[in-house]
């Protein structure tokens, strides 16, 4: 990893633009690469012993410190249900690909294919990235015909392609996001997401009340800001490192991860962003926040996120999701639909 | 260019010169039809021939100098795949204007993508004009009764694989009162004059312009008095 901290593409593939921070980075991996060096270690021992990874708090804390890149396909595989799953139909993906296909499925991933990571070498034209990315997509939209493609999903299963370096590990991994550890927010509807934009507006009103006033104020909906957040799981909006940092605990922990992520953005910027005095500006803060130096610094980022945003329950997530589903469908009811 | 990015708002101290109003924009459009590429041309002066697809919405600013009015726009380039529909409301509320786009070419998406040769012959193609009119329906019914509505038949560069003729779009736009243009984001072609066509046809007299829209946003404590002093 050090070799790329002067090359203008990282080391997953990505063109660094030429506003690029090389000396904040520099600084950053100076610090990181250390940590990354006794982590490796550390996950060294614990895999080395030919044992597989089990759910344990031992490897709860090891996830949340960061799991190797060369270990991550595995790991993920082992902590979230995605091994379980393969193995009931360890055939599943190759007898997806035998086809046939829906040219309408077709035509719609395909369209998405050269506008996925168009700055990263890997997914240009010439690379086979977009052919694997194909494959996936393809694969998953006639698994779950529910789903079928939804727009993020390119985002989510291209960085799977670069951290797993494979096509039917991406598969079951983005399968087992979708269908296990997310709410519904790919479906036709996006209701989860609907749901889940409205709980995180809950929740930022009770752990940083001045900024949710201030928020609604200046007459930004947190859907306007959040959508990409919750739909992208933080790809292609915060540095990459810190996106695989947060895959890593959303694996293990699941969804509640987001909600984390979210109210630490807020909270550690909160007098950035009380000081906006206009909508515009505030916009342009939270398209500021996700790239400061706070959210590239993964390591210390991922410990605020369980310490910043304070208790954060499972129970309470659950409560709050039936809450606004339910005022969801009323609502429904109420409206006829366009 | 037209456009000025500094705007009037960055004189020195004293009243600005001119007249300074700040109009929200929606754009609106089936998936990659070159909504966020009319965007980056307008605002950067740039094209990227992949442009990536849009995740919600995404917010830029710009400003127009008219003769004696600085326009500036706050835009918001929403995603087109229809299951994001449900979340358009949001960014169209209380929007002075609109731009709808299709694709002259109906199909969306990357014409050049050399895979897709082999489906657009035998796909019924994607109807980017007639869900272009879906939106203009449902901005007539749902959004602020004053909205201005420029309909963009973009590709214009795509002119041999043309499936769209002007002058239905130009006669579906004199229907609905919308303004019509044919633009290019590859080529900048009509890029500018569509946004200054809107505007120079979005009302800046006192009342009207940001006041006149329901759920035009107020101004915040301390925000700078740049839209209130506006149009008067």
């Amino acid at each position: 990893m050090a070799q790329s901290t002067f090359s203008t593409v990282d080391e997953y593939g990505f063109e660094r633009h030429e506003d690029f921070d090389y000396e904040s980075y520099e600084h950053f991996m100076s610090v990181y690469l250390k940590v990354l060096a006794s982590r490796a270690q550390k996950w060294a021992t614990l895999l080395g012993e030919g044992k597989s990874v089990k759910r344990t708090n031992t490897v709860k804390r090891y996830v949340r410190k960061g799991i190797p890149s060369e270990h991550r396909p595995s790991v993920w595989m082992a902590i979230s249900e995605a091994e379980q799953m393969k193995d009931q139909c360890p055939d599943l993906y190759q007898k997806i690909l035998d086809g046939p296909f829906e040219k309408e499925l077709v035509d719609l991933v395909k369209t998405d294919l050269p506008r996925t990571f168009p700055d990263n070498i890997y997914f240009t034209k010439e690379a086979n990235h977009q052919t694997h990315l194909f494959n996936v997509l393809i694969a998953y939209a006639h698994n779950n015909r529910v789903v079928g493609y939804c727009q993020g999903l390119n985002y989510i299963a291209g960085l799977l392609l670069l951290a797993t370096k494979s096509e039917e590990t991406s598969f079951w991994l983005l399968k087992v996001l979708v269908e296990k550890i997310l709410p519904d927010y790919y479906t036709k509807t996006m209701d989860g997401l609907i749901v889940d934009i409205e709980v995180l507006s809950e929740l930022v009103k009770s752990k940083a009340p001045d900024v949710h006033q201030h928020v609604i104020n200046l007459g930004l909906p947190w859907a306007v800001i959040t959508t990409k957040w919750f739909v992208c799981l933080f790809a292609e909006v915060l540095p990459i490192e810190t996106v695989l940092r947060i895959w890593d605990c959303l694996f293990y922990e699941g969804s509640k991860i987001l909600f984390r992520v979210c109210i630490t953005l807020i909270k550690n910027n909160r007098a950035l962003i009380l000081s906006c005095n206009d909508f515009t500006s505030l916009a342009e803060c939270f398209k500021a926040i996700v790239k400061n130096a706070s959210a590239l610094h993964c390591h210390e980022f991922m410990q605020s996120i369980f310490k910043v945003p304070g208790t954060l329950s499972n129970s309470t997530i659950i409560k709050l999701r039936a809450r606004f589903a339910k005022q969801r469908r009323e609502q429904q009811q109420k409206e006829p639909p366009r | 260019m037209a456009t000025n990015r500094s705007g009037a708002s960055q004189r020195p101290n004293g009243a600005p010169q001119t007249k300074v109003c700040q109009f929200k924009l929606v754009l609106l459009g089936e998936s990659a039809v070159g909504k966020s590429s009319l965007v980056l041309r307008f605002v950067k002066g740039q094209f990227h021939e992949y442009q990536e697809s849009t995740i919600g919405a995404a917010f830029l600013t710009q400003t127009v100098c008219l003769d004696d009015t600085t326009v500036k726009f706050e835009i918001w380039d929403t995603a087109g795949q229809e299951r994001y529909h449900s979340l358009a409301p949001m960014y169209y509320r209380g929007a002075q204007a609109a731009i709808v786009v299709y694709d002259i070419t109906n199909q969306g998406g990357a014409g050049v993508c050399g895979m897709r040769a082999i489906f657009t012959i035998e796909l019924p193609t994607r109807d980017t004009f007639g869900r272009a009119k879906n939106w203009v329906k449902e901005l007539q019914r749902q959004a602020s009764p004053s909205i201005v509505i420029a309909l963009a038949g973009n590709k214009s560069d795509l002119a041999a694989k043309r499936m769209v003729e002007f002058d239905e779009a130009q006669a579906y736009a004199d229907e609905n009162g919308l303004l019509f243009m044919e633009t290019s984001a590859k080529t900048a072609m009509n890029v500018n004059d569509i946004f200054l066509a809107i505007a120079n046809k979005l009302p800046k007299s006192e009342g009207a312009g940001g006041g006149s829209a329901a759920g035009a946003r107020r101004l915040a404590d301390g925000e700078q008095p740049r839209s209130s002093t506006c149009c008067k």
